[in-house]
């Protein structure tokens, strides 16, 4: 029985390693990618929007949701016992981030801004009270899109 | 026009790999759980071993232990077991408050043992294989020889307080502390314990008998058994019975050391004895 258990948690740990790994090399590969291209549309945390009347102004907002892989879950478990930071959700959550924005600033980009002003990035626990579950986070990024009146 | 820059890498997140994390938490976990493990149980036995006996028997009377007994259905064996099991606590000296009760198991098991309250259970599977008294008292007297020595508590004692660590650490709430199956089958044994308790077997065989012949059967007996399952015997490190063979040659050599005689003539069993460890073949 014991052995029984202990087998299912190796097998969920190398698989989560194995998956999750993965899964996280490729994303961070493409937010890389992503960031380089969508630099051209800068988003700042400053509350002022030039006062020149040459924009108009659009709330934009990217959100993404993760999930914890078991193998994170399992590294964050033993931490607990020692205390310190926990590395395997710091790129968890840093991944979150960058992905967050980026999805707000293809909103932005898709309504022509030229600036995104005012961002901030809220962060909610969507995984229930229950704190044997797996952690899954909700990273949610928004801003204040500054598009320039057409000049026609 | 404001632009942003490029992300520099690796101040919010780290490039290491998880794997150096992770096997420095498990190692320095599993250090943890085997540290505290051994102090806590080393102290669990140790404060164990001052519960007064009286408080022991009480301990076991939260259990209901006739459920597993079936000494009322064979009264003629219960009562010879119980006699020589009275026989043996005199020849130990046992302090006046230690009763010891027998308990009889019509079970194909080849087991028998001892647990708190002095409370020794002895299957039929068991008995079945025992040729002569001497062997019997021998049996009998190295699980008296566990409670003598208070092993069943200590044992119970180290258990609880591992239990209780393992509980914390692990923040689990549904593992059993105390349970009812914990009684029977987890008292785990120290192979120094179980040396204590076959050296003072062998005590018994020699102030009751003046010889230890037949004491030696009795380990021959699990050795025969383990051939017969063909199952390897565990190496020692991982047993916490001393290996069968190591058994025998102990007894010799306590033989030797005391001048014992290990010839001597055996007692049989009474006659109605095979009649009632087989009268399960008649039902």
């Amino acid at each position: 029985m014991i052995m029984e258990q202990l087998l299912i948690t190796i097998v969920l740990v190398a698989l989560g390693y194995f998956f999750g790994r993965r899964a996280e090399n490729k994303h961070i590969k493409s937010i890389i990618e992503r960031e380089a291209v969508m630099n051209q549309l800068p988003a700042m945390a400053g509350r002022f929007p030039p006062q020149n009347g040459k924009y108009h102004q659009q709330l934009v907002s990217g959100s993404v949701v993760i999930a914890n892989d078991y193998f994170k879950t399992f590294v964050a478990g033993l931490r607990n016992l020692f205390g310190g930071k926990i590395t395997a959700y710091e790129t968890l959550l840093d991944r979150a981030r960058r992905e967050a924005v980026l999805r707000m600033k293809q909103e932005a980009q898709s309504l022509g801004a030229e600036l995104i002003f005012n961002v901030k990035y809220e962060t909610s626990n969507i995984s229930g009270q229950y704190n044997k579950r797996m952690p899954v986070i909700e990273v949610h990024a928004y801003g204040t899109a500054l598009m320039e009146y057409s000049t026609k | 026009m404001y632009h942003n820059p490029k992300i520099p890498e690796g101040i919010n997140s780290t490039k290491e790999n998880p794997l150096k994390e992770f096997s420095i938490l498990l190692l320095g976990t599993i250090a943890l759980v085997v540290i505290v493990s051994l102090i806590l149980g080393f102290s669990g036995s140790w404060l164990a071993g001052k519960i007064p006996f009286s408080a022991e028997v009480k301990i076991a009377s939260m259990y209901d232990i006739t459920q597993y007994t079936d000494s009322n259905e064979h009264p003629r064996l219960a009562q010879y077991l119980q006699s020589l099991v009275d026989k043996i606590s005199k020849a130990q000296n046992l302090p006046e408050e230690m009763k010891i009760t027998a308990h009889y198991m019509d079970s194909d098991t080849v087991n028998a043992f001892a647990t708190i309250g002095g409370n020794l259970f002895i299957y039929r599977g068991l008995l079945e294989k025992v040729p002569n008294e001497n062997t019997l008292v021998t049996l009998l007297g190295h699980e008296i020889g566990h409670v003598k020595y208070r092993h069943p508590i200590k044992s119970l004692g180290r258990g609880v307080a591992v239990a209780i660590a393992m509980t914390t650490i692990t923040g689990s709430t549904d593992s059993q502390i105390m349970g009812d199956a914990g009684l029977l089958t987890t008292l785990q044994f120290s192979r120094e314990m179980e040396k204590q308790a076959d050296e003072e077997a062998m005590y018994t065989l020699q102030s009751l008998y003046g010889h230890i012949n037949g004491g030696a059967e009795l380990f021959r007996i699990f050795q025969n058994m383990r051939q017969e399952m063909e199952t390897d015997e565990p190496s020692e490190l991982f047993s916490t019975h001393p290996l069968d063979q190591h058994r025998i040659d102990n007894i010799s050599i306590m033989a030797k050391k005391n001048n014992w005689k290990e010839t001597g003539n055996l007692s049989p069993l009474p006659d109605f004895f095979q009649e009632e460890i087989n009268s399960y073949l008649n039902q």
